[in-house]
């Protein structure tokens, strides 16, 4: 019995050992994002491919994967990211720089992929994944009569008293907070970027945040994770938060009582990038070739309500409607791009935050923690 | 003594004196060899981080190897106006230097924290800078963007000179180093770390204080009950010592939250409306009520363990000699428990000034601490330098407590059992 019982043990061990050097590890954001992704395009990808891509959580940022390049041992090879951080991890080197049409398929028409993406990419070790908004949604059953509209009625404590939830960071609450106060965003927001390029733009908008926290009808709660804030809604801790469209949608499927406000909501590019000297490069490669193909990318649209960065992906599932996996809801109209829900929009200037993102951080973080 | 005795010799002749000393020779050898490995790993995972993060929070020479002919021509100008022609040229040389090896992102990085904005700019610089003519760079540069002609830029790339810096230092009790050198405190709008730094101490003052108060009853009850019942009661403070931090955490959430199950109690009975429901987490209260219970059983346990050791009888001679009730416990028993006192307050002190998880958790904005901070600036920011410098102060601190208590107490007065 001791026997048998090492020699499984061994087994078990060698098999783990070969199965991880063959294998590709995709680090995302977890819960039904994740899920789309590994259902979407991750799981087809490694069926046609002949290994299997792992998929593990983590919460953003460059820290994890800085530390495992410092340690001499990394441990992933594709990391989802933000705009922000594909532009300082390319700084760092942390990433391969891609060849755009090289290094990823034609769309079915013959459209070179890099004439095939919706937007120009932030930096050379960017490939873009998905378009997602940062909007906000309220609990259907516990708002009263009146329904919240726009921007400004998520600040507007008289009208729909309670708390809000609100991002950790200041990445869009700022522009939030401007766009609520009464500055017209202009085509993608460019009016709000000028405004909070000055002191006085950053203080103001700060300031619209700190006030709706500590008013007495009001207040926040911070939510870092992208489940945290159906939770929130449904649970009635807050009346209402912000939030990644996507998230919210995949609740209301869920039969949560949601609402999504879609006015002044922040579009926002996701990436995905290929660590340099990662574990299983080669394969790396192969795998978000396959991934950010035309139908990887509208496959994981089928999972969730985010708009796939190809524009033929968008072909697809406009010819295979209602395109989500329940067979019964049109998934265009539910996109962050779809032409009703982007009448009063901006867009999230990774540029600007890549530039302020730290200085912002520490005002940011002083405000916070001076909140009453 | 006669200084002519005579050595005592062994039998095969050799001075007794050395054959001792050789004898425990080996002794030594061999118990250095057993606490070896654990000195070894003691090294490994402690002394050699510390020493890391010592030298990491003021080790500022990646920059200073970058720019070698900026620096030097730097040193001429005085910081007050745009630096002159020979600054712009060799920092553009050096500039070209690090493209040519593909680490100007490193550079990029480093001076965007130094003074944000530096990001953009370099990268527009390194677009438009294939287009440069000879001579005149100060124009050129200058024309590229119009930061670069602000003197703060410039000044900034000044301040990250010195291969060695305590600005890391500084800054982690609001203060900056300012364009004439001397030592000021930061813009109000970001003072954050004293701030910080006081609602540490004083959240870790008051945990100890509320674990002080519900321990010392516990623990007298639990020493002075009969076996099978204080056994019993034990299990009661061990078991949620046992179950995993994050479980506990994670219940009194869903115990305070507004829409908790303590609110919908209160709100039951009456005593709160329905719409009014008290705040008890997501704030300070929240940190103070989850950290005393989670830190409970460390005071509990000492203060136990040395009320075990009290004779009743010493209590009952008090009151046979005239004391009130009162007074017996204020002069033979109390006294007697200060030992187990100190011990679980040093204990619950020390690792409450370095609590974690659960105020990142249930704090909100008004109930982190400095060690949320902390790990803001290595998950977020990447300014590890910074972290490792508040990291060591946080050490140094808790060595100074100790250190206090030593003196003030005595270190050997504390009892664990």
């Amino acid at each position: 019995m001791k026997k048998i019982s090492k020699l499984l043990l061994a087994i078990s061990f060698v098999l783990s050992i070969t199965s991880s050097a063959f294998a590709v590890t995709a680090v995302s954001w977890g819960g039904a994002y994740t899920n789309s992704q590994k259902l979407g395009y991750g799981d087809p990808a490694a069926k046609k491919l002949g290994f299997p891509i792992n998929w593990v959580d983590y919460s953003g940022g460059l820290s994890e994967i800085t530390a495992q390049k410092e340690a001499g041992a990394i441990t992933w090879d594709i990391i989802d990211v933000y705009a922000m951080d594909t532009i300082n991890g390319c700084d760092e080197g942390l990433f391969v720089e891609f060849d755009f049409d090289k290094d990823f398929g034609p769309a079915p028409d013959g459209t070179p992929a890099s004439k095939d993406f919706f937007a120009p990419m932030p930096s050379k070790c960017a490939v873009g994944n998905i378009l997602y908004s940062w909007n906000y949604a309220y609990n259907t059953d516990k708002i009263g009569s009146k329904k919240p509209k726009t921007i400004k009625d998520f600040f507007n404590t008289k009208k729909f008293p309670g708390k809000r939830g609100i991002y950790k960071g200041a990445l869009t609450n700022l522009e939030i907070a401007l766009a609520a106060d009464g500055i017209k965003p202009g085509k993608g927001g460019a009016n709000i970027y000028k405004a909070l390029n000055t002191e006085k733009g950053v203080a103001r908008a700060m300031n619209k945040i700190k006030a709706l926290c500590e008013d007495p009808k009001g207040g926040c709660v911070f939510w870092s994770g992208g489940a945290k804030p159906p939770e929130l809604l449904v649970s009635g801790e807050v009346v209402m938060s912000t939030g990644w469209n996507g998230r919210f949608f995949n609740a209301q499927m869920d039969g949560a009582p949601l609402a999504q406000v879609w006015d002044g909501q922040g579009l926002d590019y996701q990436y995905m990038v290929v660590v340099k000297g990662g574990p299983n490069e080669a394969d790396a490669m192969k795998a978000i070739k396959e991934m950010m193909s035309t139908e990887g990318l509208a496959g994981s649209a089928k999972h969730i309500a985010y708009a796939p960065f190809r524009i033929s992906s968008l072909d697809i599932i406009a010819k295979g409607e209602p395109w989500y996996k329940d067979g019964k809801t049109n998934m265009l109209p539910q996109m962050p791009s779809a032409k009703v829900n982007t009448k009063n929009y901006f867009l999230v200037d990774p540029l600007y935050w890549a530039d302020n993102g730290t200085e912002l951080g520490e005002k940011w973080e002083a405000m916070k923690a001076g909140l009453k | 003594m006669n200084t002519d005795t005579k050595q005592i010799l062994t039998s095969d002749g050799i001075p007794l004196e050395k054959s001792l000393k050789k004898a425990e020779r080996v002794n030594k050898i061999k118990a250095f060899l057993l606490v070896a490995p654990l000195l070894l790993f003691l090294i490994i995972t402690y002394i050699s981080p510390i020493g890391d993060m010592l030298t990491r929070s003021v080790d500022d020479k990646m920059i200073t190897n970058m720019l070698p002919k900026t620096f030097k021509a730097m040193e001429k100008w005085d910081g007050q106006e745009l630096p002159p022609e020979e600054v712009f040229a060799s920092f553009l040389s050096d500039y070209k230097i690090l493209i040519e090896a593909q680490t100007q992102g490193k550079l990029t990085q480093r001076l965007n924290k130094e003074k944000n904005g530096f990001n953009s700019i370099l990268k527009k610089l390194k677009r438009k800078m294939k287009s440069f003519e000879e001579g005149n760079t100060k124009e050129q540069i200058m024309l590229v963007h119009k930061r670069f002609a602000d003197v703060s830029y410039w000044r900034a790339i000044k301040r990250t000179a010195p291969p060695y810096s305590i600005a890391k230092y500084l800054k982690a009790v609001d203060m900056i180093t300012d364009e004439n050198g001397s030592v000021v405190k930061v813009e109000e709008n970001r003072r954050i770390y004293v701030k910080l730094w006081i609602r540490t101490l004083e959240v870790a003052f008051f945990v100890t204080l509320f674990c002080f108060l519900m321990g010392y009853p516990i623990a007298h009850l639990l020493a002075t009950i009969p076996m099978k019942y204080s056994n019993l009661l034990m299990i009661c403070v061990l078991l949620p010592f046992w179950t995993s931090l994050l479980v506990r955490t994670a219940s009194w959430m869903i115990i305070l939250q507004q829409q908790g199950v303590l609110n919908d109690f209160f709100v039951l009975i009456g005593l709160v409306s329905d719409d009014n429901r008290p705040e008890m987490m997501y704030n300070k209260i929240g940190t103070y009520v989850a950290m005393s219970q989670i830190l409970l059983p460390f005071m509990v346990l000492p203060l136990y363990s040395v009320m075990k050791t009290i004779s009743p009888s010493l209590v009952r001679a008090g009151k046979s000699l005239g004391g009130t009730p009162f007074t017996t416990f204020w002069k033979v028993y109390f006294p007697l428990t200060a030992s187990g006192i100190g011990a679980g307050s040093l204990l619950v002190f020390i690792l409450a000034v370095g609590y974690y998880i659960t105020p990142e958790l249930v704090g909100g904005a008004s109930g982190t601490l400095i060690s949320n901070n902390i790990a803001y600036h290595m998950k977020q920011t990447l300014d590890w330098s910074f972290a490792s410098a508040m990291g060591l102060m946080l050490l140094v601190g808790v060595m100074a407590i100790y250190w206090i208590y030593n003196k003030l107490v005595g270190i050997d007065n504390i009892k664990l059992g």
